[in-house]
Formats: structure tokens, C-alpha cells, sequence
């Protein structure tokens, strides 16, 4: 687990206010909605608000290229990751 | 139309993301004179509790819907419209009953017109494009993303916005739109996008569902810079009343709609009469409310166990029965709402001997998913429990009734009440420390409500407790002096505090300060 996915865990943590569950009980590649961890499109929301706040990122594309960048923490990290070389 | 013309049934489900074509097929259903059964989803649940209510399904119904989208029928361009009958039920949608079940609701297509008559006569409609973040799967959606603007011959979008990004990828196509949306997303409009550039477009905002935030509803103006109406309505009776916010100490109060009576009745709850309808009975909503004046009144919340959740409307009876039902594992179960960072739904749960097996043999997590991936089913994923707590008793008091607060005091969270420190370093008698004073701190609430600050004796007694920890500050406390507090501390402010001990006088010194300059300081005496 990088620094990064240990950030982005946390941050998700936080940001959700989640109950019941620490950064290693978060998998890498599951699913963060629905299934997996279980979250809602209010969640979504405030991931999308985060990510802006934190790492100033803006979700520039279609919802279905969203839906891609958070379908688990790695996509996640990707996300994170292709921002900061631009 | 040709395709659907070949089943029979009067009674159609009708459920597609994209609005045209959504459209498109009700339109179809209203010239065949059938009624379009509008489901505020399409999960197993509401598919398999529509089956027995409808002839069959369009649009997106996995294994279920007639074929349609991938024919093209030539005919369709043959048909002459007709005009539709006014007392022809056109749509039935369905809504959240104080017992838990679903309670469908029908709409005559007089009924529809006279709500978008009532609308265009209080606000006029000019060119303009639609754009929204609620479904047309919802009344609300329904009426004022698709009805509205295609009567009156303003052009809407096909696609929801999911984030606040979508918005402005949207509206940026337009010289002139309106924003449909709720509390749920206007709440969470993130300032930091570049809003100036659509906000010379926007013509008005209007959010529905729940009663936003004044606050919210001021942050938004400010940023669309546009008004913000805000509709209040059900499912039951439409859009019936609005209002809109002012920079002032309250709320503002809600006012009728043009056609609609309101009253209060003598249980205190609302009565909507239509003043254009003869044949539509007085409805009583179960929403508690007190009128200022004859036409401007307040709400005051539900006298019902149905919450909203971000605007959705959910049975807490319902979800309590379906854990009951649906498992050997629940003795006795209560929900409740809890407000955390939004407002929640929570479970208290007593099980039986069998749940606490697997609680013991599974742990709780694999119990809460299982549970929750039952409630799936039925529920939409944000009204699921979020916060669950297994109790050996309900706590009843003794007249047999749960009290609410000893439920919600489960689930209290500890109170934020320190900074939070980002950097420290001791040298000797002086303390260096950054950190931020976070939103959530306790202290900010209610100091003041419109303008939450840094309370000064806070401050002080934070100097002192951290000269306690990390000084060797020893003693009584006996005076405060040179005490300045000259700017004011806010949420989520970054402050460096400086805190110097002088054992021979037993005096601690103390300063905050942010890049805005000093922002208190002065001196705790000891003894």
C-alpha cells in the first residue's frame, strides 16, 4: 500500500464520516459503491468535493469516466496520480 | 407507438435515464390512452411490487421491458395526435406510506396542466434551457426538468447532472438556462469551480425535496448569481407552495401558490384545497406547520415516522419491518434519524439468540452487510441505515414506549473539542505549535449561529492545558492578565500558537496567530 492509498483511505474515512472501518479494511481494487465498501451517490458527491479540495482535481469528463475513477481506491490513486504530472 | 400498439394493457411501468426518451414513451402511452406507472426506481423490489399492478414494463427493466429501443417502425410518422381528455388518468407515481408500504398516487391530465398553469402565471417562462440533478422519475423532476419546459416550449437536457462539474459542462452550452435541483447537490456546489463563467447564463435556481438551508440557499445566489425559489410540495398534491431566501436573520416564510388554498388544520397539520378543482378533494398533508398570515406560514417537520433523507422520502416503519420480516435474526428493531455530517438513518437492534451466534461467529461487519445487502432490495442506497448498534434490550422507559433520545445517545459522537495540530516543537520553556481549529469543533456551534467563532475563553483554556503537557507549568490558576483579543478566530482556521513559561514568575505567555496577524494574546497568571 503506497502513501498515497493510505491518504486517500483516510480521506475517505473522513470525508464520510464512516463507521466500523480502518484504513487496511479498505481493499485496493474493491469496489467502493455497492458493493464492497457500500457507498451511495451522496458519497459520490462528497468524494468528487474532496478530491477538488485536496488534490484540486476537477471531474473534467463524462459521468462514465467518473464512474471509472472511483470504481475502487486504485482508480483512485490513478487519478491522483495523472493530475499531479500534468 | 406502432410497437406498443401491439400489446394490450392500460397500465404501462415506465423507467429510462434519458429524458427524451422517457418522453417520447409517455407521450406514446397517452395517445393509446394507457397510464404511464412511474417508479421512483428500478431495483428487484419496485419491479417485482409493480408486477401486479401493471400490464407491462418499458424502457429499462432488465429481463422484464417489451422491445422497443433497438426497432424503428415507420408508421410512427402516420399518426395524427389527438387531444387528450382531461379526466384521463395520465401518470401514476408512488411515494413512501406511513406503514411502510409504497403508496401509488394517479394524475389525471388536468391535474398535471393546472399545476403548470399555476407555475407559468407566478413565473412566466422565457427562452431558455432546463438542465437538473433530480430524476424525471420523481414528481418534482417530473413536472419541472420535462413538463414544464416542453409545454412551454423551452429546451431540456436529456442527461442528469451527477456533479457539480456536469453543471457547468452543461449550463456553458447555453446563453440562458435554469438549474432544477435539491438541497442534496445545491448544498455541495464546490465554490472553488469557476461558476463565474455560467452564472451570467443562469436565470434562476429552484431546489425542492427538502427545505434547503438558508445559508445554502444565500451561498448559491451568490455564486449563480441568480435567484433561488425554492418549491414546497408532495408527491400527493404537487407543487403547492415557495419562497425564497433573504439575507435576514430567519427563514423566509413560505407563501401558496397561485390556485392553491392553504390552511392550517385544528391538529396543527396542512390542508390544501385547489381552488380550480372541483373534483379534487381537500388533501391534509402530514407535515406540521403555523401560519404567520393568512397566506405565509412555517414548517415545522412531520407528524408521521416518514424522514427525508436527502430529499428522499423514506418509512422508518419500513425499514424496521423488512429487518423484522426478512430475518430469524432480529427480535425487536428500532430506526431512527441521527444528524451526523448529514442527516441519517441509524438502526438500534435486539437480536435473537440465533443473531447473536453469528454476531459472536461472524462478527459485526459480515452481520451488517448481510443485513444491508437485504435492505438493498427494496431501498435506495442513500436511505440505508448507516450507523447500526446491537443491544441486549430496546431501551423502553417505564410506559412502555422507546424514548428517542436514549436511541440517538448511541450513536452520539465524541465531541470535537481540541485543535487540530499539524506541527509542535518544545524548546525549553516555549511552545511552537501549528495547527487548525476545525469546523467541527464543538465550540463553534451556536457561537454564532450565523457566524461561528473561536469562543476567547476556549483559547485560554487551550494555552493553559497544552502549558500543562508540554511545560513545566505546575499550579493554581488565579488571574488573567494583558488579555487582547483582537481578531476574530474562524472554522478551519491555520493558527500558530506561541506559548512561554516563566517558572520564576509562574507566568504563561500566549499568542495566536495565522497569516491575517495576530489574532489574541496575553498572559495566565499562577500561584
Amino acid at each position: 500500500m503506497s502513501e498515497l492509498h493510505v491518504e486517500l483511505k483516510q480521506m475517505i474515512i473522513d470525508v464520510l464520516d464512516l463507521e466500523d472501518i480502518e484504513i487496511d479494511e479498505i481493499i485496493d481494487d474493491e469496489p467502493l459503491f455497492v458493493e464492497g465498501l457500500g457507498l451511495d451517490s451522496i458519497d459520490a458527491l462528497e468524494i468528487g468535493l474532496a478530491l477538488q479540495k485536496n488534490y484540486d482535481i476537477q471531474l473534467k469528463s463524462d459521468s462514465e469516466e467518473t464512474k471509472e475513477h472511483f470504481s475502487s481506491i486504485n482508480s483512485l490513486v490513478e487519478l491522483v496520480k495523472t493530475h499531479r504530472e500534468k | 407507438m406502432g410497437i406498443l400498439g401491439r400489446y394490450n394493457g392500460d397500465r404501462w411501468a415506465v423507467y429510462h435515464a434519458d429524458a427524451f426518451e422517457f418522453l417520447a414513451i409517455i407521450f406514446a402511452l397517452w395517445q393509446l390512452d394507457r397510464t404511464a406507472c412511474i417508479p421512483g426506481d428500478n431495483r428487484p423490489a419496485t419491479i417485482d411490487r409493480l408486477t401486479a399492478r401493471v400490464d407491462g414494463f418499458i424502457g429499462d427493466f432488465p429481463g422484464k421491458a417489451v422491445p422497443t429501443a433497438d426497432q424503428t417502425d415507420s408508421r410512427t410518422q402516420d399518426v395524427s395526435w389527438r387531444e387528450l381528455k382531461q379526466n384521463f388518468l395520465a401518470i401514476e407515481i408512488y411515494t413512501s406510506g406511513s406503514t411502510g408500504e409504497p403508496k401509488p398516487i394517479s394524475k389525471t391530465m388536468r391535474q398535471l396542466e393546472e399545476e403548470l398553469q399555476s407555475l407559468e402565471t407566478l413565473w412566466p417562462s422565457e427562452p431558455e434551457a432546463v438542465i437538473a440533478t433530480v430524476t424525471h422519475q420523481h414528481l418534482y423532476g417530473l413536472t419541472f426538468r420535462l413538463f414544464w419546459p416542453f409545454c412551454t416550449g423551452r429546451t431540456f437536457s436529456r442527461n442528469l447532472c451527477e456533479y457539480p462539474e456536469d453543471i457547468l459542462r452543461q449550463a456553458s452550452g447555453w446563453d440562458r438556462f435554469s438549474l432544477i435541483s435539491s438541497p442534496t447537490h445545491l448544498r455541495r456546489l464546490n465554490d472553488s469551480l469557476s461558476w463565474d463563467k455560467i452564472a451570467d447564463g443562469c436565470q434562476y435556481v429552484l431546489s425542492a425535496a427538502a427545505p434547503l438551508d438558508r445559508r445554502d440557499s444565500l451561498a448559491v445566489g451568490e455564486l449563480l448569481q441568480a435567484p433561488v425559489r425554492e418549491i414546497y410540495g408532495s408527491s400527493e398534491t404537487g407543487a403547492i407552495a415557495w419562497r425564497m431566501q433573504k439575507n435576514e436573520a430567519a427563514d423566509a416564510l413560505w407563501q401558496s401558490l397561485p390556485g392553491v388554498q392553504l390552511s392550517a388544520t385544528v391538529e396543527g397539520t396542512l390542508r390544501v384545497d385547489f381552488a380550480y378543482s372541483d373534483s379534487v378533494d381537500p388533501l391534509i398533508l402530514p407535515d406540521k406547520v403555523t401560519f404567520t398570515s393568512v397566506d405565509f406560514f412555517s414548517l415545522l417537520g412531520r407528524v408521521d415516522r416518514i424522514v427525508k433523507i436527502e430529499g428522499k422520502r423514506v418509512s422508518l416503519a419500513a425499514i424496521e419491518h423488512a429487518l423484522l420480516e426478512n430475518s430469524t435474526l432480529v427480535e425487536d428493531v428500532k430506526a431512527l434519524t441521527i444528524e451526523r455530517q448529514r442527516v441519517e438513518t441509524a438502526v438500534v437492534i435486539q437480536l435473537t439468540a440465533e443473531g447473536n451466534r453469528v454476531l459472536a461467529d461472524q462478527g459485526r461487519k459480515a452481520l451488517i452487510k448481510g443485513f444491508k445487502s437485504e435492505l438493498a432490495n427494496e431501498f435506495e442506497a442513500v436511505v440505508l441505515p448507516r450507523r447500526w448498534r446491537f443491544t441486549d434490550q430496546i431501551p423502553y422507559n417505564p410506559q412502555g414506549k422507546i424514548s428517542l433520545e436514549s436511541l440517538q445517545l448511541m450513536f452520539e459522537k465524541e465531541p470535537v473539542i481540541w485543535p487540530k495540530i499539524i506541527h509542535q516543537s518544545v524548546d525549553g520553556a516555549q511552545l511552537l505549535m501549528e495547527c487548525v481549529a476545525p469546523a467541527e469543533l464543538a465550540y463553534f456551534k451556536g457561537h454564532f449561529e450565523e457566524q461561528p467563532i473561536l469562543p476567547g475563553i476556549v483559547q485560554v483554556h487551550w494555552a493553559e492545558a497544552y502549558g500543562r503537557q508540554f511545560l513545566p507549568l505546575t499550579g493554581r490558576f488565579i488571574r488573567l492578565e494583558v488579555i487582547k483579543f483582537q481578531k476574530v478566530i474562524v472554522p478551519d482556521q491555520v493558527l500558530t500558537i506561541t506559548l512561554k513559561y516563566d517558572s520564576e514568575k509562574m507566568k504563561l505567555t500566549f499568542k495566536y496567530e495565522s497569516d491575517a496577524g495576530v489574532h489574541s494574546s496575553g498572559r495566565v497568571c499562577f500561584e
